[in-house]
């Protein structure tokens, strides 16, 4: 998979010379490209650690999490505040096409 | 030339030792910030685990018809319908209230993955390795062969489309994720390609990407999940870089999905684990990991949660199905409830959906919530789509105990065990001319099924038997 993403167009022709023996090309290309990638890489982690300064500590976004999630009505839950929507109950109809059981609980 | 190339790789080399202690660094002053995790901080505020035992889920529906494992599936947003998508090389787009089939949509290539519902109802979207993502507008005329045309094909990724996803609000949108470790922007009425996010000139995913979720609260934000074992988040309209990349799975993200309140995602991993990020911050808030104890660790394929995040369901490779609860981090377990009977087997502390279905059969390769959460339903490879409920009511039971004669009866068939189903059936007056349900249970599964029911109307606690 590596090798076939360092192909772009710009390396067709540095392919068909490789075919031909001059593997060194093709090889400065791929690794220039990558070095570009990595040097993109290394300023976005350089920005972010310079983020990480001004960013809250997790409990922060636990409370926040908390207390929205506590804040839905939620029908798959046992217990849940309302409003509850009496359409969280249609799955209880039997569906049109049953075969007519007549099995019942004792 | 040549050492042109050697100094080359000698800045590269260079170049990656920067980037590891960079991302080291990163590592450590996350981790000084991670005072707590989710269930730490619940727990710190006196919340109690949701308590949850097997009978709060009830199977209300198979949906059956796919004659192959059942890769995807996607709700509409207004609440009924289902389309799935199968190795049988069919969509099939239901209604999950009456069971109907009410398209079945013969793809064009076998090879499905994902399928999706636009968010008006009116055309479904599937992907797989033609590396294609295909539009089929319902309404449409069928051709002459009695099938669904094509109404528009997407092309451009070059590799496997493995996710796709309408951008909520519009049916003229979605999102793709691909094999070539890109994502993609669709512009569906053109066919063209809005905007690719990562790939080969931009800064991306470094490995197939094999999911993405849509936040809910605002359509402008994504997230995928990559074989990279990073998560990354995306504004669209920002191509040229992820917003945020997500470290700390240790294999393939095979799943993502937004947390309701839209400032959270989470995610599914080859690691056995689950996890809990934040969007804002960049922190991992939580880990879900249980043993399993096997050898292997299963991975996980599938999540989805419930409308208000407090319930995780995952599916893992094994075909269990966990419900995680995920303020407290645990797994659902069992309260107890269930009168004076002494259970056969130990109770379970780990609330497995798979365990409520045949499991020996049933492997859950995918799941997916309906619009209001009312419902689970989950894809399997015994070719059904099973609905899952919660909340044990009188007909439910009833339902229950037919449902399950039924899939009972169809693995029992395939073993051509006839007079077995037909003298579960009689009992349960499936047959013409035969009784009710006052006979006694007889059969072993049938009994070990009734006596895992957990019953919220105390006057049904006689029908446990003695």
């Amino acid at each position: 998979m590596q090798s076939d993403r360092s192909d772009s167009r710009g390396l067709n022709t540095q392919r068909t010379q490789s075919l031909t023996g001059s593997g060194d090309t093709r090889g400065k290309h791929r690794i220039q490209a990558e070095l570009k990638r990595l040097e993109q890489e290394t300023r976005f982690l350089e920005e972010e650690l310079e983020q990480l300064d001004k960013t809250e500590k997790a409990s922060a976004a636990c409370n926040e999490t908390l207390r929205n999630v506590e804040a839905i009505p939620d029908p798959l839950l046992p217990i849940t505040n309302g409003p509850l929507n009496p359409l969280w109950d249609r799955w209880f109809e039997r569906p049109k096409e049953s075969r007519g059981c007549r099995c019942w609980i004792l | 030339m040549s050492s042109s190339v050697s100094e080359l790789k000698e800045r590269h080399a260079a170049a990656i030792e920067t980037v590891n202690s960079l991302r080291e660094r990163l590592k450590q002053k996350r981790q000084q910030l991670l005072d707590v995790d989710v269930a730490g901080y619940s727990r710190s505020q006196g919340r109690a685990p949701v308590s949850f035992g097997p009978t709060d889920l009830v199977c209300c529906r198979t949906l059956q018809g796919h004659a192959g494992k059942v890769y995807s599936l996607d709700w509409t947003s207004e609440r009924n319908r289902i389309v799935s998508a199968s190795q049988d090389g069919r969509l099939i787009v239901w209604n999950a209230l009456t069971s109907q089939k009410t398209h079945a949509i013969k793809l064009p290539c076998a090879w499905v993955m994902t399928c999706a519902f636009s968010p008006t109802g009116q055309s479904v979207a599937c992907g797989g390795l033609d590396s294609v993502c295909s539009i089929f507008n319902l309404n449409s005329p069928t051709d002459k062969d009695g099938n669904l045309p094509v109404s528009r094909m997407l092309s451009g990724h070059k590799g496997y489309v493995s996710c796709c996803q309408y951008v909520p609000d519009e049916d003229t949108h979605l999102i793709t994720s691909s094999g070539d470790q890109t994502c993609v922007l669709w512009d569906i009425t053109t066919g063209l390609r809005t905007s690719v996010f990562g790939g080969e000139f931009q800064s991306g995913h470094t490995a197939d990407v094999l999911s993405v979720s849509i936040s809910g609260s605002n359509s402008r934000m994504f997230v995928s999940g990559s074989c990279d074992s990073t998560a990354r988040l995306w504004d669209t309209r920002v191509a040229s870089r992820a917003v945020r990349t997500f470290h700390g799975h240790e294999g393939d993200v095979n799943t993502v999905k937004f947390f309701p309140d839209g400032n959270r995602f989470g995610t599914g991993s080859d690691d056995g684990t689950c996890r809990l990020f934040d969007i804002r911050t960049g922190h991992q808030l939580q880990v879900y990991y249980q043993q399993h104890g096997e050898n292997e660790i299963p991975h996980v394929t599938s999540i989805a949660f419930s409308i208000s995040g407090r319930l995780l369901f995952a599916g893992y490779s094994n075909g269990d199905c966990y419900v995680w609860d995920t303020l407290l981090a645990k797994v659902g377990h069992h309260s107890g409830r269930i009168g004076s009977y002494h259970l056969p087997f130990p109770l379970q502390v780990v609330l497995n959906l798979g365990s409520l279905q045949n499991s020996h059969e049933g492997r859950i390769t995918c799941l997916g919530l309906s619009a209001d959460g009312s419902a689970l339903c989950t894809g399997s490879w015994d070719t059904n789509l099973k609905d899952i409920l919660i909340q044990e009511l009188i007909t439910v039971m009833k339902l229950k105990v037919c449902q399950y004669i039924s899939v009972d009866a169809q693995f029992d068939s395939l073993q051509n065990n006839a007079g077995v189903i037909q003298s579960k059936l009689a009992r349960f007056g499936l047959l013409e001319g035969t009784g009710g349900c006052s006979e006694s249970l007889g059969s072993e599964r049938l009994v070990n099924l009734l006596l895992n029911l957990r019953f919220w109307l105390t006057s049904f606690c006689c029908f446990l038997l003695p």
